[in-house]
C-alpha cells in the first residue's frame, strides 16, 4: 500500500541498520490495528518520561497513571492519522524499538525501559541537532506527538493555567 | 454542546439533499449540470452562484458535515474531524506543518477570519509576469465588494485583545505602522475559538452562508466522499469518479458523476492531485508546480501581565511594513500577525523538553506569539513546491525551503523579537531548536544573527496553500486560463487558491472569494445565459 514511503524511510533506515549491524527483517511494527503495539508503547512510554519529565506528577504512582493516559491519547491520535502517516510512524517506532535502530537512530545504548531520563534526554537532544534529516524528523515526531497528546486532556490544563473554553 | 440555533440541522430537517457519512448514502451514479469538488472558499461561492442561475449542482466534499452543535471548542475533537490529516499534514521532508480544513466549508470553517483584498502589488506582478491583463485592482474591486457584502466582511471595531494589542503597541514604539484586520463575522461573541469551528455561527464561513444558499436552491451535497479522478476523452471531462469513505479500513462505495461542466475547488494540494490522478494533459509540465505556502516563522515571548492569547478575536491587528518597504521581487517580504494559542498547538510548538520546556508551558497565560508570513513566489529563488502523488495516490507537497526564503525567516524573527521587546516582553524565544529564551533585544539579535536558518531546525508552519494550477495568459506559463477554465480541458474550471500564480502576500480567503466570484459569474452566464450575483 505505502510502498514508496516504506522504501523511502526503508532506504534510510536500512542504511542506519547496516551501520549498526542489524537487519530490517527482525523489526516489529510500532503500530498494530491502528494503535500503539507493545514496542510502540515501550518507546513512547520512555519518551514521555523524558520529554515531560518536570511536567508529569512527581509521585511515582500518579506518574504511571499520567503516562498510561498519555499512551491512550496517542492511540486516539494515531487513529485519526491517514494511512501513509500511520505507516511511517509505525516504521519509525519499529526502528526505534529494535536494539540496532535505537543505537543508530537515537544513539541510546540501554533498552528504553532501562534508560534513565537523563540518558533519554541526551539522546533526544542528539537527534534534535543531528545533521541527519531522518534523526531530526524522528525527534520532531516524538516531541510533537508526546506534548500535543498530553495536553489534549482537560486534566492537564491546570498546569498551563488554561481555564478551558468559555461555556456558551 | 452549544444550545444555540443550528441553521444546518434546521436545513437538513427542511429536506436539504445531503448524503454520505451518517446521512443516507449517495446513489452509485448521479448526473447534473455542474459537479463541484470541494466545499471551501472557491467551491462555496461557485455553488451559490450556479444554483442561483438555475443550474443543477452536485457538491463533493471529502470531509464530514460538522455544525455549531458539534463545535465544542476542543482541539482534541476539532483537529481530527475538521482538518486535513488531523492538522498534522506535512511537506514531504516534514519541515513544514500545514493547517488546512477538511470538512464542509473547507478551511473557511476553521480559519481565523482575517480578510484582505489581494494587494495591488501582487496583481501588478501577475499582469507583468503571467499575462493576466484583466487582473487589475479596479476590475476586481466590484467582485471583492460583493463578496464583502455577502460575507459581512467589515473592519473589526471591537478593541483588540491583549495578544493583538501587544503587536500594535510594540510596533508603535518602533514607528512601525500596524492596522486593524477586517473579519467575516456577524454578531461575533469575541470567544477566540474560530480555529475550532465557530460555535455561535457568527463566522460567515461557507458552512453557514453559500453552501446553505445553494442547498436551499436544490443543490446536492455529498459529504465524506472523496473525488478520486476524472475520466477524460477528446479534451473534455466525461465523468468524475468518487468514493464514499465509509468507516476506516473498509473499501467504501464507488460513485460516478456525469456533468456538463466540472469545477475543481479542493484546495491547493488536493486539486492538483485530482488532475495528477486523472493523468490530465500537462504539455508544459506546470501541473502541481509553483505551489506556495506563505511559510511562517514564529517568535514566542513572555510578559509580566496576563495575555491569555486564547481569549478574544484572533488576528485583529497586522503590519505590512516589511512587505511595503522593499521591492516585491527583492529580498523576501513578510506580513506580521498575532495568532491565537490553545493548549495542544501551544504545547506541541513549545520547543525542547525537561525543565526549560516546563517553564515555557507554565508561562502559557503570559505568552504572546507573533508570526511572520513570508511572501513566496516573487523571486527566482522562491519557486515554491511541487504537488506529487504517493504510491497510494494520496497527495504530498515537496516544498524546498531555500536559503533565500530562510534568510527572510531570519529577518522576520529579528523584526518580531524587536517588536516584542518594545511592547515590554521580559523574555523572547524565536522558535528554532538551537535558540534559548533571551532577556534583552541585543542578546536576542546577536543570537539570531548567528543561528543556522535551516529547515527542521527552524520551526516553519503554513495555513495558506496556494498555486499548483496557476492562472496564466498563455498555456506555456500555467494550467488555467484567465477565465478559470483549464487550458487543455474545455469543460473543467478551477476555482480555488490553486489558481494563484504566486502567493498573495495576505491571508488568502478574500482573494479566493473575490476572484472566484468573477469567474463563477462568467461561468454561470456561459452555462445558463443568466446573470447572477452574490448580493
Amino acid at each position: 500500500m505505502q510502498r514508496r514511503t516504506l522504501l523511502k524511510l526503508g532506504a534510510a533506515s536500512a542504511a542506519v541498520l547496516l551501520v549498526a549491524g542489524g537487519t530490517a527483517a527482525l523489526l516489529q511494527p510500532g503500530l498494530a490495528g491502528g494503535a500503539l503495539s507493545a514496542s510502540g508503547r515501550e518507546v513512547f512510554s520512555a519518551v514521555g518520561r523524558a520529554v515531560l519529565d518536570k511536567t508529569l506528577p512527581a509521585d511515582e504512582g500518579a506518574r504511571q497513571i499520567a503516562l498510561n493516559g498519555l499512551l491512550s491519547r496517542i492511540d486516539v491520535l494515531v487513529q485519526s492519522l491517514p494511512p501513509h502517516a500511520q505507516a511511517e510512524l509505525s516504521q519509525l517506532l519499529a526502528l526505534l524499538a529494535s536494539a540496532a535502530g535505537r543505537r543508530a537512530l537515537a544513539g541510546l545504548n540501554q533498552p528504553w525501559q532501562e534508560a534513565s531520563v537523563t540518558d533519554i534526554q541526551q539522546s533526544l537532544q542528539d537527534m534534535r541537532l543531528s545533521r541527519l534529516a531522518l534523526r531530526q524528523q524522528a525527534y520532531a515526531a516524538l516531541h510533537d506527538i508526546t506534548a500535543g497528546a498530553y495536553f489534549s486532556d482537560p486534566a492537564s490544563w491546570a498546569l498551563l493555567g488554561y481555564p478551558g473554553p468559555m461555556k456558551i | 454542546m452549544s444550545q444555540l440555533k443550528d441553521p444546518i440541522r434546521e436545513g437538513l430537517a427542511r429536506g436539504w439533499k445531503v448524503m454520505g457519512g451518517a446521512l443516507p448514502p449517495a446513489p452509485e451514479t448521479l448526473s447534473c449540470d455542474v459537479a463541484i469538488i470541494g466545499s471551501g472558499a472557491g467551491a462555496g461561492i461557485t455553488a451559490e452562484l450556479l444554483a442561483k442561475a438555475g443550474l443543477q449542482v452536485v457538491i463533493v466534499e471529502e470531509g464530514p458535515l460538522k455544525t455549531s452543535s458539534d463545535f465544542n471548542q476542543k482541539e482534541s475533537e476539532a483537529y481530527p474531524s475538521l482538518y486535513q490529516e488531523s492538522a498534522a499534514r506535512k511537506t514531504e521532508d516534514k519541515a513544514i506543518n500545514i493547517l488546512q480544513g477538511r470538512c464542509v466549508g473547507g478551511s473557511t470553517t476553521v480559519n481565523w477570519t482575517s480578510s484582505f483584498r489581494t494587494p495591488g502589488s501582487t496583481l501588478k506582478f501577475w499582469q507583468e509576469r503571467f499575462g493576466l491583463d484583466g487582473y487589475t485592482t479596479e476590475a476586481l474591486a466590484p467582485y471583492f465588494a460583493e463578496a464583502e457584502q455577502r460575507l459581512n466582511i467589515t473592519p473589526w471595531l471591537v478593541p483588540p485583545n491583549e495578544n493583538n494589542d501587544l503587536l500594535r503597541r510594540g510596533a508603535a514604539k518602533l514607528g512601525i505602522p500596524a492596522s486593524a484586520i477586517s473579519r467575516n463575522v456577524k454578531g461575533c461573541w469575541n470567544l477566540g475559538s474560530c480555529g475550532l469551528g465557530c460555535p455561535t455561527n457568527a463566522k460567515q464561513s461557507m458552512l453557514v452562508t453559500t453552501i446553505p444558499a445553494a442547498l436551499d436552491k436544490g443543490a446536492q451535497l455529498l459529504t465524506e466522499t472523496r473525488a478520486e479522478k476524472f475520466e477524460l476523452a477528446n479534451g473534455k471531462v466525461t465523468a468524475l469518479l468518487c468514493r464514499s469513505l465509509g468507516t476506516p479500513g473498509t473499501a467504501g462505495g464507488a460513485i460516478r458523476i456525469v456533468a456538463k461542466h466540472y469545477v475543481l475547488a479542493g484546495g491547493a494540494i488536493n486539486s492538483p492531485a485530482v488532475l495528477l490522478r486523472s493523468q490530465a494533459p500537462d504539455p508544459h509540465g506546470m501541473l502541481g508546480t509553483r505551489t506556495f505556502l506563505h511559510p511562517v516563522v514564529m517568535s514566542s515571548s513572555v510578559f509580566e501581565q496576563k495575555v491569555e492569547a486564547w481569549n478574544g478575536a484572533p488576528q485583529t491587528i497586522y503590519s505590512d511594513h516589511f512587505l511595503e518597504t522593499q521591492a516585491i521581487d527583492g529580498p523576501i517580504g513578510y506580513k506580521l500577525e498575532a495568532p491565537p494559542l490553545h493548549p495542544v498547538i501551544f504545547a506541541s510548538t513549545v520547543p525542547g523538553f525537561g525543565q526549560g520546556q516546563h517553564d515555557l508551558l507554565k508561562s502559557f497565560p503570559y505568552n504572546h506569539t507573533l508570526l511572520a508570513l513570508l511572501r513566496d513566489g516573487f523571486h527566482d529563488e522562491s519557486k515554491g513546491g511541487q504537488v506529487k502523488l504517493r504510491s497510494d495516490n494520496s497527495a504530498v507537497l515537496d516544498y524546498p525551503l531555500t536559503d533565500y526564503v530562510m534568510e527572510g525567516g531570519r529577518r522576520a524573527l529579528l523584526s518580531m523579537m524587536e517588536i516584542q521587546f518594545a511592547a515590554g516582553a521580559k523574555q523572547v524565544l524565536p522558535l528554532h531548536e538551537m535558540a534559548q529564551p533571551y532577556t534583552s533585544w541585543t542578546q536576542a539579535r546577536d543570537a539570531v544573527n548567528a543561528l543556522p536558518m535551516k529547515p527542521l531546525l527552524t520551526r516553519v508552519v503554513s495555513a495558506h496553500v496556494m498555486g499548483g494550477c496557476g492562472l496564466a495568459g498563455t498555456e506555456r506559463q500555467g494550467v488555467t486560463r484567465p477565465d478559470g477554465v483549464h487550458w487543455q480541458l474545455e469543460n473543467l474550471s478551477i476555482h480555488d487558491g490553486s489558481l494563484f500564480p504566486t502567493s498573495i502576500g495576505a491571508n488568502p480567503q478574500l482573494s479566493i472569494y473575490g476572484m472566484v466570484n468573477r469567474l463563477a459569474q462568467g461561468l454561470a452566464a456561459r452555462l445558463s445565459g443568466r446573470g447572477v450575483t452574490l448580493t
